[in-house]
């Protein structure tokens, strides 16, 4: 696994380990993203250097400030870097048109965010179908597989519900589900247990990391949460916008 | 679940705004439809009573089409009776009727009034057009009109004459010599343009003929057409069959002859244009407000549909959706509400005031008019597409992570 200037320990191994023939589902080389504050020029992610490959369960930990969700942001495709090169499955993706970071993000990945962000105006089931309508896929399998998704996640029997009448866990268990519809390679988690308590919070964690174990789906954690941190496989410590550490266990 | 199910939801979720937008539409849509449907009424109206008037074609000399004439039907068709029966041969012909115009004086002895003649055959004019059912006092010249005149009630007001009462009129024979005959009254006709109810005088085509001396030339021949025939292609048959015959004619049709109704329309035309595109105006920089307001509530839902792969055009294409979605809601509702002040206004019986040189005002009827209503949905649907466009185009635009954190 490559890593960033000042990779300790861990990383360096890991990396000539994963060094797979096949490309990583999503690479970030030497990126840096900056915003500006009035006049000043804020670095919030400096020259990282990142890969996330098949199966990982990475979690990006750091302070407040120190650059996960950008990373996290631009390693999904959701904001374009300053500098440095963003590759999904070997291919730049900074050059391509927003039509086609859209495709990539729906056929790709998933997302989970920390106030779950589902659409209050459709139910559990339509929730979870809806990346499936944007690939096309019928009516019918749409209905089916997001009933399935939401059998696997233990919503049975609330497929016609709408996100209000649902708990924050049940919440965040249909996001799960809507993040796994289009069969993702790669699923980005945003601070996913801020919002719950933690017994709901550790329900939803082996949930995702069930789905990994069996499904072979990669998780990328944004995270403050040492329960995360915990079932991680691999953590990748940011501090000011470069990676301190990146430690595979 | 489609793109207007799911527009329907929001729309439905933001109820209030829905209800205050729909409603903009729908008055907007009824505005157009009664304007639609009064205007729609009032050419029709306006053409029916042209064509009542001047015929859909009048054949003339060629002469007559450009110049003016200095003497007594020095442009007139000779042997006019025979250019009538091979116009009424032609099958989509439903009825020809000479007329001979004249300018002369009447006089009651005492007295002398200016007028503007015309002589016509009295009972297939009676029955192609207005003439009988203007009358106010007395009645319509009869048989081939006798002796009888018809007057204005402006001219008869001005030679204090009434039914039954004698005149004489004088006019110049197209040998320029004046000539005299003495009519009688036998009705007064208001032909509801003031100026032309001071000098209007209708007798006999016969008397015509003894008073100008000129037996057989018509002034012109007034032609109207069978249902759905075809004006031009008449038109050009009558133009063919006639110069054949050796008259040398020219055809025109109703709208060259009518200017009055070219001028109306055209009125008409800029006065509701102008307030149809105040309406419009109004209608699109309220949605535009309403769509702008949806777009920056729904800023993080925005982004969590780009994030899970809704292309910016798909982003666009909902915010248009749902602009449509109310510009259809609004017309069903409007379209009730046009058709319930339709009624009440029809039934109201408000007169409205008599346009300019008439003497009658007319009541209000708005008629229903599809295509007003047609024509209203396409307006505001497009209205509404204008209206949802920018805003729709912002939406699409925003940054992701932005829209993701907006609060």
């Amino acid at each position: 696994m490559a890593t960033s200037a000042g990779t300790e320990a861990g990383g360096g191994g890991r990396s000539s380990a994963a060094g797979a023939a096949a490309p990583a589902l999503v690479a970030a080389r030497e990126v840096s993203r900056f915003y500006r504050l009035g006049a000043a020029v804020v670095p919030a992610v400096r020259d990282v250097s990142l890969e996330v490959r098949r199966g990982e369960f990475v979690a990006l930990q750091g302070p407040s400030g120190s650059g996960k969700t950008t990373l996290l942001n631009l390693l999904g495709l959701l904001d374009r870097p300053d500098q440095g090169e963003i590759a999904v499955a070997g291919q730049d993706a900074n050059s391509l048109s927003e039509d086609a970071r859209s495709d990539l993000r729906r056929d790709r990945f998933g997302f989970v965010f920390q106030t779950f962000n589902l659409l209050a105006v459709l139910s559990a089931e339509e929730n979870v179908a809806y990346p499936m309508a944007l690939a096309g896929v019928a009516a019918e399998e749409r209905s089916r597989r997001a009933r399935e998704l939401l059998d696997a996640v233990g919503l049975q029997g609330k497929y016609g519900v709408r996100p209000d009448l649902l708990s924050g866990g049940q919440r965040q268990r249909v996001a799960i589900a809507r993040a796994l519809a289009n069969r993702p390679e790669l699923v980005f988690a945003d601070e996913p247990t801020a919002n719950l308590d933690s017994h709901t919070a550790d329900g939803i964690l082996d949930l995702m990391r069930e789905v990994s174990e069996s499904g072979g789906v990669a998780f990328l954690f944004a995270t403050h949460d040492p329960r995360v941190v915990a079932r991680a496989r691999r953590v990748v410590l940011l501090h000011d916008g470069r990676v301190e550490s990146d430690v595979a266990r | 679940m489609n793109a207007f199910a799911l527009a329907w939801r929001n729309l439905l979720r933001q109820r209030r705004r829905t209800i205050l937008m729909g409603a903009v539409v729908a008055l907007g849509f009824a505005a157009f439809a009664l304007a639609g449907g009064f205007i729609a009424q009032s050419f029709a109206g306006l053409k029916e009573g042209t064509i009542q008037s001047v015929g859909q074609l009048q054949v003339v000399d060629r002469r007559a089409v450009s110049g003016t004439e200095e003497k007594t039907l020095e442009f007139g068709l000779h042997d006019g009776a025979r250019a009538r029966a091979i116009v009424a041969r032609d099958p989509a012909v439903e009825a020809v009727i000479p007329r001979i115009d004249f300018v002369g004086l009447g006089t009651n002895g005492a007295r002398s009034v200016p007028f503007l003649g015309v002589g016509v055959d009295p009972e297939p004019e009676a029955k192609a057009t207005l003439a009988g059912d203007l009358i106010v006092s007395g009645r319509y010249l009869s048989g081939d009109g006798g002796d009888g005149v018809v007057l204005g009630t402006g001219m008869a007001s001005a030679l204090a004459v009434k039914p039954g009462d004698s005149i004489t009129l004088m006019a110049t024979t197209p040998d320029a010599t004046l000539n005299a005959v003495d009519a009688t009254v036998v009705g007064l006709v208001d032909v509801r343009i003031k100026e032309l109810n001071d000098r209007y005088v209708a007798i006999g085509e016969r008397l015509a003929g003894r008073l100008l001396q000129s037996d057989g030339t018509v002034s012109k021949l007034v032609v109207f057409l069978k249902p759905d025939a075809d004006e031009n292609r008449v038109a050009q048959r009558l133009e063919q069959s006639l110069t054949a015959a050796g008259y040398p004619i020219a055809v025109r049709h109703w709208k060259d002859l009518a200017v009055f109704y070219g001028q109306v329309k055209l009125l008409y035309i800029g006065i509701f244009g102008f307030v149809g595109a105040v309406l419009i105006v109004i209608v699109i920089l309220s949605a535009a407000i309403v769509m702008t307001m949806a777009v920056t509530e729904r800023t993080r839902e925005i982004g969590t549909l780009r994030a899970l792969g809704t292309r910016p055009s798909g982003i666009q294409r909902m915010f248009l959706t749902e602009g449509v979605a109310i510009a259809l809601i609004g017309c069903v509702a409007g379209a009730v509400l046009a058709l319930i002040i339709r009624s009440a206004l029809n039934a109201s019986g408000i007169i409205l005031p008599p346009p300019p040189g008439a003497t009658h005002g007319m009541p209000i009827n708005v008629e229903f008019y599809p295509l007003a209503y047609a024509a209203g949905i396409l307006a505001m649907v497009l209205t509404m597409l204008v209206a949802s466009y920018f805003p729709a185009r912002r939406a699409s635009r925003i940054s992701i992570v932005e829209a993701l954190t907006h609060v």
